[in-house]
Parts: structure tokens; C-alpha cells; sequence
């Protein structure tokens, strides 16, 4: 019984830091706008790139 | 007090200098401070106050997880949509896009914007990836001869009477939705169009859409492909490319132009009842009135909570407004019209915390407004965020907007015959040209509405394309004149943000405000900015 | 070739919307009544009693007024109706039927009845909802639409007589003056025709704009006229070209292709003989209003039909034209602003150049030819290409 609730409750402590984990790196990533800054300043201009390059089957 | 609470407002005052309303109200900054030059790209995200940043996050996260969903759920569809359809690309932008729209919104106002955008949001990606697992071009899926392309234009609740197929708004992906997130996207498809011989006068959402079907950017699916007439010309004459690249069977619903009178109705009946015997046709189905009731009863459910909605928006405390009332009517309305629970559960969520906040007497936006307008005419497809930037640079509400006004008579439930009518009359109704063409009549309008909205102004889109707005522009200015109402011409290329930029947009307020009525801007750093590289 | 006896007459009948035929129809107690479109049957207009006259804006320079109310970036087709008629020049009218053919033409015609423009206690103004599809629905709206807005006004508002016997007479009299603008038309067919291409499209339009049994007698002596008239000795052009496109109601814009070296074999563009000079046949059961409605339906070009098979019948009409009339090519012209036809000229160049390989020109024009330096460089480059093409044998 011990066992078990010692198991749970570093699960839950595990579980807990996972989750501390991901809020401090979502909310960083959200506070500093980076994933607009990466879409806009890497990836959006490689994809530009690539469209910019494309053969367009272009007829009425 | 409770200690969160009293902690929570001890935050607030320690970090009161980065938000940008506290900024612009001490002459420190404001919402332009956070923002690289041109680019549309913050330093960092807006500061609300705890409890509303965290919101923001939260719903950010959400969001997020409907991203994430559309790609788990059809992942290898999703990667092939980007690389194949330039449009694909601009969906990245839809973080930035939410962003702007709800600069300033805090409290009520910033909750009922995110309950509405995620709505859309969760149809959107659902959508995307629907469209893209079953694109003949990347193969095909299960659902692909199940699906039936439709103009955007054409309401698709009738559709639901074929309860084993699924109607999809066409050029709503490779079009209206990504110009609203992505300024740059459609000038591409409009210069393919126009290498191709057509002028640069003709409205360029058609313009557009036809650069679209030349480019071969549509995806594919479906058995045949239902056109319309609406919301004007052009969307007519570009039909005839889009139905050449298609090259599936086609049938236009040509629904009354001059649908205001009694003559007009019966004629649209013909219309919606041939384009079922046409599906039924091409697509081997029976249409099935029971499944139609179904969702006219959450079209009408939701139709009632707008007329709900609406009668708190006359009013000074209506938690709802500005771009979130406009943007979500837009899309629920046009694009899944009754087809979609979440829309209903949405809006029930949403009256609910309209009533609270109107008890509790709530201003949007700090109680900062001091005019209230009426939005009339198609918008600036670019600068969808024109009317969030309206009211934190110089308080004015939008409290609703033309297109808001579409179709909201009741549909019968029980009787397929007075269904279809109402359909009808719920059908030419349609976004862009309930009010904006059909005579006169329809466009003078507006100073009922305004009236009946306490609006004080008027803010009249102006098109530079759209000929039929166009042909009333003395009239308009002269009614004006004679009720009294404050009135701007706000000049827009409606998808084409070269001819005249979102700060020459700006610039039609600006020049109002403060030379005629010799007002001061809340926020000085957003009179005049320069947004042109910005998505 | 000699000079037609009355073509001098004819150019002074468009030199004004209110010449001296329609003031003197008006004297002997007609009713005049303006339209624009060919979506108003001009048959219907024509019933005993009454004239039809298709309003033009001649020698309209300035559309200064028009503009303050429709702004620059309308049709100028519109906003020169709109300024002629606030100048007076349709005061004579006693109704204006409209169409909503297109955005901006309704909006014109609104203002008829908004700003007063037509000095006259009598005017009166409709506009129908026309269709923009070939089919029985569409039939069905057409009819009521004109029913309800033509028909019954001019009973209502004028006592015309509606009756069957009326409408029979009307299509009678439509069917005699079509007759001879068509016999007319033929000419051009030949290899060296006696008429010209302005000559005819001047004709065409004094059928329009004048009351039909006062300009009958004239035409049916010009046609006499062309039965005899010695051609030039040697065809004096160096192609043939068909004109196809939205609104063309001056003839000096015929001439200009003409004096490029192309003579205008075929008219197909809103004014022009296609449509409007067919005959009306009134098939088994079908009352004389219903074949009017059908008639109208049927031959109607415009660019705004949206269904598949008037969309085809658009291109295989001019197709036709092109075999029958000799073309070397054919020219689209669309007025600006005009967003139907911008869209269709597109669509038909490729059509056209790429599909029935014959040769294709489009170009955009303003309602009033002023500067037509650029029009002439452009005519004159394709005449070229078409008389160079002429000269490897078509490849």
C-alpha cells in the first residue's frame, strides 16, 4: 500500500514537473513571441522560396 | 479581498508600465512600442494585467491545439498542402492574426473574443484538413466524391438536407479567410490574373479568386460544383474561369438581385430547388428534409441569440464587440450556417456572459468610447483588424457591421415547402450583398440600423472597385449630411492591399477626427504607422 | 462609292437623344420611352402608342456632375446618361425602363428617380431584376419581371394597349424593321460590299434611337439604294473584322477601326444589329408576350450569363458571325469599369486565339473618344498581323 502511494505521489510529482516543464517553455515562447519571430523570419522566407521556385501549371 | 486576489493586483501594479493602455494613458508609449518596424512582429506579446495575459495564454495554448490536431489528424495531406498551395503557407500567420485583432480587449470583451475565435478556429482546422485529406491532387481520401465544392457566397445550410455529403465553401481557404490573415497572399493571385489581360479595376476578391483557378491553387474534390450570382458582377464573371479549371459539372444559383421584393422570393425558391435536383442528379442522393430541420433548428437557434445579441449592443454595455462581433458573425454565419454544434454551444456560452455583463453595467474597453459606429459596405479584406485599431486609437466602437446583418428570418422546421421559401429569403441575404446591392433601398438602410444601434457614425467601406457602392457615393454623403450623423469614406481596395494601404486607411479616420472634429487620439503611437511588411 | 441619299440625315438624327423624329413622334402624341439595355425588349416599348428610344449621351465631354454623384471609377457609359440627362437632354422622356444588368447601370438608373434629373411631371421610372441563366426559371422571373414592370406600368401609368392584338402589331413592326436592317446588314457579307462598316453601324443606331415608323420609310429606301449601289471598284480594306463587346453607340469608334484599314464586317456588342435585329416567331401556344420574352431571352449575349450553355452560345454566336460575315478577326472591346466584360474579353482572347485559332484583339475604351492615339497604334498593329497572316495563307 505504501508502495503504491509512494508510486502515485512521485507520479503525480513527476506528472507535476512535466507540467511546470511546459507552461515555464509555452509561456516563455508565448511571452517573447518567438514562434511568430521564427515564422516570420525563417520559416515563412524559406517557404516563400520554394512557392517562388514553383512550375505553376498556369491556364484558363 | 482574497489574498490571490490582493497578490494578483500587486502584480498588476508592479507591471502596469508594460501594458500598453497604461503606456498611451501616461504618455509613455503605447500599442505600437512593442513592435518592430513595418514588420507586424512584436517584441513580446501584450501585457493585459495577470488574469487576462493568462487567459490569453490559455487560449493561446487552445488554439494551438486545434494546430496541432489538423496536423496529427491528416499529417502527411498537411505537409503536402503547404508545399504544394502558396495560400497553405499564409495559415502561419494566424497567430499574429488573432494577436492584432484583440489588441486592448481586456475582462468580458477579451473572453467572448477567444470563445468566438476559437470556434472558429477549431471549424477552420478541421476544415483544412478535411479539404486537404481528400484533395484529388494529393490522391484523394474516403470522403473526396462525398464533398461538393461551392461557391463561398452561397449559403450552405440547404445543403444539409443531403445528410451523407459536405458542402465546402471553395474559395473560402485559398481566399476570403487567408487575405484576412495575410495581407500579402492574394496581390500574387491578383497579378496572375491580370498577366493574364484582366484590369486592375475590377473588384479584386474576384480578381483574386480567378488568379486562383489561372495558378491551378484550388483543391480538388467533389462531383460537381455549385456557383452563384452573389454577391455581384464580378463574382458572376469570375465563375467562368473557376468552372473551366474545375472541370466538373456545374450549375449557378443565380438567387435575386432586387431581392426585396415580394416578386423576387419565389423566383430564389426555383433557384435552391433546382440546385437540389441537381445534386441529387450528379451525386445520386435524396435529399432528406428531416436532416434540413435539424440544422435549421440551430441556425434558428443561433439567429435568435443574435437578435439577443443585438439588442445588448444597443446599449453601452455590450461585452461584445468590435472585430470579434464582426469576424465570428462572418464566418458562422457564411461559412458554416447551421452545420456546426460547436457554433450554437458558442453562442450560448457567449449571451450568457453578454446578460452578466450587461447586469453588471460592464463598458468594453475600460469605458474609453466615445463614438459609436455603424460599419457599412464590404471591408478591407487586409486590415481586418481596422476596427480594433479604430477604437484604441480614437474610441470608436464598431457596433456592428453590414455583414452582420445577413439572414436572420426563421426557417420552418416542419414544412418543406415554406422551408425552402424561407431559405429563399434567408439565402439572398448573403454576406456582401444583403445591403450592397438590390436597389437603393437596401444601402439606405443603414440609418435605420444606425439609429437603432445609437451610433452616432457612420464608417462607410469604400471599395475603390465596387461599382455599385461607388454609384451611391454623393447620395450617401448627402444623407448623412441631412440626419446628422458623422460620416467617413474609408477607401479600400477590398483584397488588395497595394492600392491603398491599411495607413491610408488610417489615414481617411485620422484626417476626419482630428480636422473635423478636432479630436486627440487615445493612443498617439497608432495615428500614423508604417504596417506594410506586416502579414 | 456615291454617298447614300440619307446618311447625312441619319448622322444629324445622332447628332441629339431628342432629334427631330422623336419631337416629331412626340407632337403626334406618342409616348416616348428611354431604355438602356437589350434586357428591356425594345418590341415592348413599341406597342401602339408609344416609341422606344435607346438613350445615348452624343458629344458628351465632360461627366463632371455624373462623377460627384457615381464617382471616376464607374462606367463612363453611366455617368454620361447620368450627366446628359441632368444637363436636360432627356427631358422629352415620359418613362425610363431600366435593367439591372450590371451594378453600375442600376445605380444610373436609380438616380432617375432619386436626384429628379428628367424635367417632365409624366416621368417615370422601373428597374426589372433580369435573369442570368437560359432556363425555365429564369424564363419564368423574366416574364414576370417585365409583366410587372413594363407591361403593367404602361397600361397603368399611360393607357397603352397591352392586349394580345398590341403585342402582335409590336412584333410585326419589329419584325418589318429587323427585316430590313438585317437585308441591309448582308451586305457586308459580300467580298466587296457596298456598304461600309460605319454606314451601317450609323443605320443600326438611328433604328434605336428614333420612332420605328417615322425612320422605316428612310431605311427601307436605303436598302433600295444598296440593291443598286456600285461598290468600290477593288475592296478598299485590308481585313475584315468583327467588333464584338459591351457598349458602342458612336459610330466615329467604327470609323476609327476602319480608318486603320479593317473594315467593322459584324456588330456584336450592345447597340449593335447582334442582338436585336432577329426575327420574333410566335411558336404554337405561346401568346405574343411570351415569344417576345423567349425571343429576348434566347438572343441575349451578355456577358452576365453565368450558365454553361449561354456562356457557350456567347462564343459560338460570334463564331458564326465570323464564318458567315468573312472575318479575319475579331476585336473585343470593353468600356472601362465594365466588370463583365473585362472578365469575358479574357476569356474569349483565349477562346478564341487558342481554341478556334482565329485571331483576337482586345482592347479597353472610354464612352467619349477623345485622345485615340494608343486605340489607332493597337488597331492598326493587329490589321497588320492579319493582313500578314492573309498573306502566308492564314498560317
Amino acid at each position: 500500500m505504501k508502495k503504491v502511494v509512494h508510486f502515485i505521489l512521485k507520479l503525480v510529482g513527476k506528472l507535476a514537473l512535466v507540467g511546470l516543464i511546459a507552461f515555464v517553455v509555452t509561456f516563455t515562447i508565448y511571452m517573447t513571441n518567438a514562434e511568430n519571430k521564427l515564422i516570420y523570419y525563417v520559416v515563412r522566407p524559406l517557404l516563400n522560396k520554394h512557392y517562388d521556385a514553383q512550375v505553376r501549371d498556369r491556364r484558363i | 479581498m482574497k489574498a490571490t486576489d490582493k497578490l494578483i493586483k500587486a502584480i498588476d501594479k508592479k507591471l502596469e508600465r508594460f501594458d500598453p493602455l497604461w503606456q498611451a494613458e501616461h504618455g509613455v508609449g503605447g500599442f505600437r512600442s512593442r513592435y518592430y518596424d513595418k514588420t507586424g512582429v512584436a517584441k513580446y506579446r501584450e501585457w493585459r494585467g495577470v488574469k487576462d495575459t493568462f487567459y490569453d495564454y490559455s487560449q493561446w495554448l487552445k488554439n494551438l491545439g486545434s494546430m496541432a490536431m489538423m496536423v496529427g489528424s491528416a499529417p502527411i495531406p498537411c505537409l503536402k498542402g503547404f508545399w504544394e498551395y502558396r495560400w497553405m503557407g499564409s495559415y502561419l500567420g494566424t497567430f499574429m492574426f488573432i494577436d492584432r485583432l484583440f489588441e486592448g480587449y481586456r475582462g468580458y470583451e477579451l473572453r467572448i473574443a477567444h470563445m468566438n475565435m476559437h470556434a472558429i478556429v477549431q471549424s477552420l482546422t478541421k476544415k483544412i484538413a478535411l479539404v486537404l485529406a481528400n484533395d484529388r491532387r494529393f490522391g484523394g481520401g474516403p470522403l473526396t466524391d462525398r464533398m461538393v465544392p461551392m461557391d463561398e457566397v452561397l449559403p450552405p445550410l440547404f445543403m444539409a438536407g443531403f445528410k451523407d455529403l459536405i458542402p465546402v465553401p471553395l474559395q473560402t481557404l485559398p481566399e476570403f479567410i487567408i487575405c484576412d490573415i495575410d495581407q500579402h497572399i492574394e496581390p500574387y493571385y491578383i497579378d496572375v490574373a491580370e498577366s493574364y489581360g484582366l484590369p486592375a479595376d475590377v473588384c479584386s476578391r474576384c480578381a483574386a479568386e480567378t488568379g486562383v483557378a489561372i495558378d491551378d491553387a484550388f483543391p480538388i474534390f467533389g462531383k460537381a460544383f455549385l456557383t452563384t450570382n452573389m454577391p455581384c458582377n464580378a463574382s458572376e464573371a469570375t465563375s467562368m474561369f473557376q468552372r473551366r479549371r474545375i472541370k466538373l459539372p456545374d450549375q449557378p444559383v443565380t438567387m435575386a438581385m432586387i431581392h426585396n421584393e415580394p416578386g423576387a422570393h419565389p423566383y430564389s425558391t426555383g433557384e435552391l430547388k433546382n440546385a437540389i435536383a441537381f445534386i441529387e442528379k450528379e451525386y445520386g442522393v435524396k435529399y432528406d428534409w428531416d436532416a434540413l430541420f435539424e440544422r435549421a433548428r440551430h441556425m434558428n437557434e443561433q439567429n435568435l441569440i443574435e437578435l439577443e445579441k443585438w439588442d445588448i449592443l444597443k446599449t453601452p454595455y455590450s461585452a461584445l464587440a468590435g472585430i470579434a462581433e464582426t469576424l465570428y458573425r462572418l464566418y458562422s454565419w457564411a461559412s458554416v450556417n447551421g452545420q456546426e454544434d460547436y457554433f450554437t454551444e458558442t453562442d450560448r456560452k457567449v449571451i450568457k456572459l453578454m446578460r452578466k455583463a450587461y447586469e453588471e453595467k460592464y463598458q468594453p474597453f475600460q469605458g474609453k468610447t466615445r463614438h459609436r459606429a455603424f460599419l457599412w459596405g464590404p471591408s478591407a479584406v487586409y486590415y481586418t483588424d481596422f476596427p480594433t485599431w479604430v477604437q484604441n486609437c480614437w474610441g470608436i466602437n464598431i457596433v456592428l457591421n453590414m455583414d452582420s446583418t445577413m439572414g436572420h428570418n426563421m426557417i420552418s422546421t416542419d414544412d418543406p415547402e415554406q422551408a425552402i421559401q424561407d431559405l429563399a429569403l434567408f439565402s439572398e441575404k448573403a454576406v456582401m450583398r444583403h445591403h450592397a446591392v438590390g436597389g437603393w433601398d437596401n444601402v439606405n438602410a443603414i440609418w435605420e440600423w444606425a439609429k437603432n444601434f445609437n451610433c452616432d457614425m457612420v464608417l462607410f467601406n469604400d471599395n475603390v472597385a465596387c461599382k455599385g457602392m461607388n454609384g451611391v457615393h454623393a447620395l450617401m454623403e448627402e444623407q448623412a449630411r441631412e440626419l446628422g450623423f458623422h460620416f467617413i469614406f474609408i477607401e479600400h481596395d477590398l483584397e488588395d492591399s497595394r492600392t491603398v494601404s491599411r495607413q491610408e486607411m488610417r489615414k481617411c479616420v485620422n484626417n476626419y477626427m482630428s480636422v473635423v472634429l478636432g479630436e486627440q487620439p487615445l493612443d498617439p503611437t497608432i495615428v500614423e504607422f508604417d504596417d506594410s511588411a506586416a502579414y | 462609292m456615291k454617298d447614300l441619299k440619307h446618311l447625312i440625315y441619319f448622322e444629324n438624327l445622332l447628332q441629339e437623344a431628342h432629334n427631330e423624329l422623336v419631337t416629331q413622334a412626340i407632337s403626334e402624341g406618342m409616348h416616348p420611352l428611354g431604355y438602356n439595355c437589350y434586357y428591356i425588349p425594345e418590341t415592348l416599348l413599341n406597342l401602339p402608342g408609344c416609341f422606344s428610344s435607346r438613350l445615348r449621351a452624343p458629344r458628351c465631354v465632360s461627366t463632371d456632375i455624373a462623377s460627384y454623384y457615381m464617382t471616376t471609377r464607374n462606367c463612363p457609359y453611366v455617368r454620361s446618361i447620368l450627366e446628359r440627362a441632368i444637363e436636360g437632354g432627356y427631358n422629352y422622356l415620359e418613362a425610363l425602363f431600366g435593367a439591372e444588368s450590371c451594378a453600375a447601370m442600376e445605380r444610373m438608373e436609380e438616380h432617375f428617380v432619386l436626384i429628379h434629373p428628367v424635367k417632365n411631371e409624366k416621368f417615370f421610372s422601373t428597374i426589372i431584376d433580369p435573369p442570368m441563366k437560359g432556363d425555365d426559371n429564369n424564363l419564368a422571373y423574366y416574364k414576370a419581371q417585365l409583366q410587372l414592370k413594363v407591361v403593367d406600368k404602361l397600361r397603368d401609368e399611360l393607357g397603352i394597349d397591352v392586349s394580345e392584338e398590341a403585342m402582335k402589331k409590336a412584333i410585326e413592326d419589329h419584325n418589318e424593321i429587323s427585316r430590313v436592317i438585317t437585308e441591309i446588314g448582308d451586305f457586308r457579307k459580300l467580298s466587296n460590299p457596298p456598304i461600309t462598316g460605319y454606314e451601317f453601324h450609323v443605320i443600326q443606331l438611328v433604328s434605336q434611337v428614333c420612332p420605328h415608323y417615322l425612320i422605316l420609310p428612310y431605311l427601307q429606301e436605303t436598302l433600295e439604294e444598296l440593291k443598286t449601289r456600285e461598290p468600290e471598284p477593288k475592296f478598299p480594306f485590308r481585313a475584315r473584322v468583327a467588333l464584338v463587346g459591351s457598349e458602342v453607340d458612336d459610330p466615329e469608334f467604327t470609323k476609327l477601326i476602319e480608318s486603320c484599314g479593317a473594315m467593322v464586317v459584324a456588330d456584336r456588342y450592345c447597340f449593335g444589329s447582334f442582338p436585336s435585329r432577329e426575327q420574333i416567331v410566335i411558336q404554337e401556344g405561346e401568346t405574343a408576350f411570351d415569344a417576345i420574352c423567349r425571343h429576348y431571352l434566347h438572343w441575349n449575349q451578355c456577358a452576365r450569363f453565368m450558365d454553361g450553355m449561354k456562356i457557350d452560345q456567347r462564343h459560338s454566336e460570334v463564331k458564326r458571325l465570323v464564318d458567315e460575315f468573312k472575318a479575319d478577326g475579331v476585336i473585343y472591346e470593353n468600356m472601362k469599369f465594365c466588370e463583365f466584360w473585362s472578365y469575358e474579353k479574357v476569356l474569349a482572347n483565349h477562346i478564341f486565339t487558342n481554341e478556334l485559332h482565329i485571331p483576337c484583339c482586345t482592347i479597353e475604351k472610354e464612352y467619349a473618344l477623345g485622345a485615340v492615339g494608343q486605340l489607332r497604334t493597337r488597331f492598326q498593329a493587329f490589321i497588320e498581323s492579319l493582313e500578314i497572316k492573309s498573306i502566308q495563307g492564314g498560317k
